[in-house]
């Protein structure tokens, strides 16, 4: 139970209520079990109706006496000519609105309803939405009455474009808008679709309903007027929440097309990686691994060790197949369920090699800008920075300004980013460790981004109070990694896709791999990780306090065997 | 004038320690006194874990991921509005299935961590009042999904302390209410996985104690 205040009475009160209670039980049992005598019986009566009725006016959320309701109803069915049982539902709908008066939250009510206006011979779907209007003007957030509303909209045809100006009429006269900004972001896809850009979209339906595959598919111009529209919410109340959760949706970007990103060949190991845009499963999508013109066999594993989808898998090939430096060999993996491939060569005299995705970087973490987006996206930057300056203590102004920078120009604006979650952790500190967490992501995508412009093969990102490792499969090629100085307290499971990770001994970037000194690396288990990075011959773990434990060397050694320079 | 935000007020005569043995009093009476009558069931998702090869697995996963919203969230229905309940089904439900990956957790994590409310209680969606249950919909999922640090803590311990009832043993669901079972078995649900360490380690997947699961084998995926 929901809602119900303790409230303290005399012991006589008491037995008084306790008598009260006792006499409406004996009414209630008996009245229930009548019910299910008659059930087991086969008896679909006038009486079965009546006690039915009864006992749900006072409990709506028996549902077993909606099921045998409905059971006595399509009896009914049988038995009557069509205009009777256009009465007898009409009747139902009249009870139903009495039982909706009393509880509009019960699950009972509005599914018998739905039931019933789905069998009526002739359904006045006009008055149902009305119905729908009323209640939602009682309560917006009556999930119920929503979810029927969307049912009779489905129903009856009413068109997308009036429930989209339903919604507005909603927002702009009610705050506590959640509901009608969730329903906007269903109905707008529907009516302003982007257009298919790619031989892959067209006419094909998304391959997983996600936040980013259905509901980014919203054309540009009406994308804009929405943006313009959920401003007006949040500047005439900067608490209204659901304004902003909306907002952060609109900023967001579609999800990426799926494809191979990366193949990765290792002529010393003869052992192919290969990354790819999401999670997938090898053994199940098709993937067919050809060697100048030949298909291979071979079994692919997950770099996780318990995840049967994983965007990083390996595969090694029979032994001498690639190993001859003096060979050239062309690779090619495919990706066969979803039509994509990538091509590898491997040159002579050359160790390894790789092909990647060269879209650029820039759309790998956020959209792509067009002109008159990034001027509307500038302009929203300094009204929301205008508003936070009203409302300095306001947390989604300060969350918002970030999200338009990181839309706007991530690398551009790092330091301010860096400096206003400072700010959100001061002003929002239960969410602390989320906006850790995000900063966290944003400094690893800033990282990724410089490494386009310099050496794709070094990962360096220290003194930036990294809480959390992410985007690890976009560093396949990375045999240098720096992580000093920061605040992270284990190494996920997905390090293991560095697959690369390794020490150069004599170039200018010596591997580098620290721990921070301020990190709370103390345990073996904090480290498992790393096992699965084949080529890590160094580790730097000075600092940490997993150094003060008896025996540490020993078992480091033993956790991580190809790690020939440890310092502790 | 601005939307107010709905939250309660925990008073400082609140419990605020776990009254451990009263709870055990409360509900070994409980069912004992006529006048109860059966709550409502919570229905277990070992059922499916037995009897997983008699359903389509593919297909309830996409119909389960049709739910999924703007917002990262779940509803009862494609189309249907984010809900806290709603949420930890799916989430489960995509860990049985072995389909976590799916979901973005960074996302879904942010909406679910926003639920916290000034009190320390959580609330089912924007703008409610926080309930104790709800340290459970909402704590497990965030487990599930490797997410759980991302509300504080202490401040949710505090709350769901707070709704204890001294003198009847079992917890409500906000301060002040009266108690039942149902909102019992989930403050004690959501102070394991708070980390109590009076409580026996509760699994967020199928709100049963860790050592009975570790007994027969079941260890559903944890996003980390």
């Amino acid at each position: 139970q929901h809602g119900r205040v303790k409230v303290k009475t005399t012991a006589q009160q008491e037995e008084e209520k306790r008598k009260e209670r006792e006499k409406k039980l004996q009414i209630y049992v008996a009245a229930r079990d009548a019910c299910f005598t008659k059930r087991k019986d086969g008896v679909f009566d006038d009486e079965a109706l009546q006690l039915t009725q009864q006992l749900l006016s006072s409990n709506p959320d028996f549902a077993t006496l909606w099921n045998y309701r409905r059971e006595i109803l399509l009896h009914l069915e049988t038995v009557r000519n069509q205009d009777e049982v256009q009465k007898i539902y009409e009747a139902e709908l009249s009870f139903l609105e009495s039982c909706l008066k009393v509880n509009p939250k019960s699950y009972g009510s509005w599914h018998h309803r739905g039931w019933v206006s789905a069998r009526l011979p002739r359904p006045d779907w006009a008055r149902e939405l009305s119905l729908c209007d009323r209640c939602l003007s009682l309560d917006d957030r009556n999930f119920h009455c929503w979810d029927y509303r969307r049912m009779v909209v489905k129903m009856s045809g009413v068109p997308v474009k009036q429930e989209l100006d339903f919604t507005d009429r909603l927002i702009g006269s009610n705050f506590s808008n959640y509901s009608s900004w969730h329903y906007r972001s269903t109905l707008l896809p529907l009516l302003h679709p982007q257009a298919p850009d790619t031989p892959s979209q067209c006419g094909n339906p998304p391959p997983s309903a996600s936040p980013q595959t259905h509901f980014h598919r919203v054309c540009e111009e009406q994308l804009l007027k929405e943006y313009e529209l959920v401003q007006n919410a949040f500047f005439t109340d900067p608490n209204d929440q659901s304004a902003w959760f909306y907002y952060r949706w609109l900023l967001g970007r579609a999800e990426r097309d799926e494809m191979i990103s990366c193949v990765y060949v290792s002529r010393e190991e003869e052992r192919v990686a290969v990354a790819f845009s999401r999670p997938v499963n090898a053994q199940s999508v098709g993937l067919l691994l050809i060697l100048d013109g030949q298909p291979q066999r071979v079994e692919w594993q997950s770099v996780h060790p318990h995840f049967k989808n994983s965007p990083v898998w390996i595969c090694s090939l029979p032994p001498g197949t690639i190993s001859d430096v003096a060979n050239e060999h062309n690779l090619t993996v495919h990706w066969t369920e979803k039509h994509s491939h990538r091509d590898c060569a491997l040159y002579t005299g050359r160790s390894e090699s790789w092909c990647r995705d060269t879209a650029t970087d820039l759309e790998l973490f956020r959209s792509e800008l067009s002109v008159e987006k990034t001027s509307v996206l500038q302009s929203e930057l300094q009204s929301v920075r205008q508003l936070q300056e009203l409302e300095p203590l306001n947390k989604w102004c300060l969350l918002t300004i970030i999200l338009l920078m990181r839309a706007l120009d991530p690398l551009g604006y790092e330091k301010e980013t860096l400096a206003h979650f400072q700010t959100l952790k001061d002003v929002d500190s239960m969410r602390s460790a989320y906006y850790s967490d995000l900063c966290s992501k944003f400094m690893i995508e800033n990282t990724i981004l410089k490494m386009e412009y310099a050496e794709v093969r070094v990962f360096s990102i220290s003194d930036r109070k990294l809480t959390t490792l992410c985007h690890l499969d976009q560093l396949l090629l990375v045999t240098h990694i720096n992580l000093s100085s920061n605040q992270l307290q284990q190494l996920p499971p997905q390090f293991a896709m560095l697959q690369c990770l390794e020490v150069r001994i004599g170039t200018l970037f010596f591997l580098l791999f620290f721990i921070n000194l301020n990190s709370e690396i103390s345990t073996l288990a904090d480290l498992q990780p790393l096992a699965s990075c084949p080529k890590l011959k160094r580790l730097d773990l000075r600092g940490n306090p997993i150094t003060q434990t008896t025996n540490a060397e020993a078992e480091l050694a033993g956790l991580l065997p190809s790690v020939t320079d440890l310092l502790l | 004038m601005s939307a107010q935000l709905k939250d309660v007020i925990i008073k400082p005569d609140a419990p605020s320690s776990l009254l451990l043995d009263k709870h055990a009093d409360y509900i070994a009476a409980y069912g004992s006194k006529k006048d109860d009558y059966v709550s409502k069931s919570v229905s277990s998702s070992v059922l499916v874990q037995g009897k997983m090869d008699t359903i389509n697995v593919d297909k309830a996963v996409e119909f389960v991921l049709s739910c999924m919203n703007f917002d990262g969230g779940f509803g009862c229905r494609p189309g249907s509005e984010s809900h806290a309940g709603q949420i930890y089904c799916c989430t489960g439900f995509l860990s049985l299935t072995g389909q976590l990956h799916q979901l973005n957790a960074d996302l879904l994590g942010w909406w679910l961590c926003e639920r916290q409310l000034p009190s320390g209680g959580l609330n089912g969606r924007p703008e409610k009042l926080p309930d104790v249950c709800y340290s459970w919909w909402v704590l497990a999922s965030l487990k599930i999904i490797g997410r759980i640090h991302w509300i504080d803590k202490a401040k949710l311990r505090r709350f769901i302390l707070a709704c204890q009832d001294e003198e009847t043993g079992g917890f409500a669901d906000r301060p002040g209410d009266m108690v039942d079972p149902f909102h019992t078995l989930f403050g004690v649900a959501g102070l394991s996985l708070l980390g109590d360490e009076q409580i026996k380690a509760v699994n967020p997947v199928l709100c049963m104690p860790e050592d009975v699961l570790q007994r027969i084998g079941l260890q559903p995926d944890l996003l980390s």
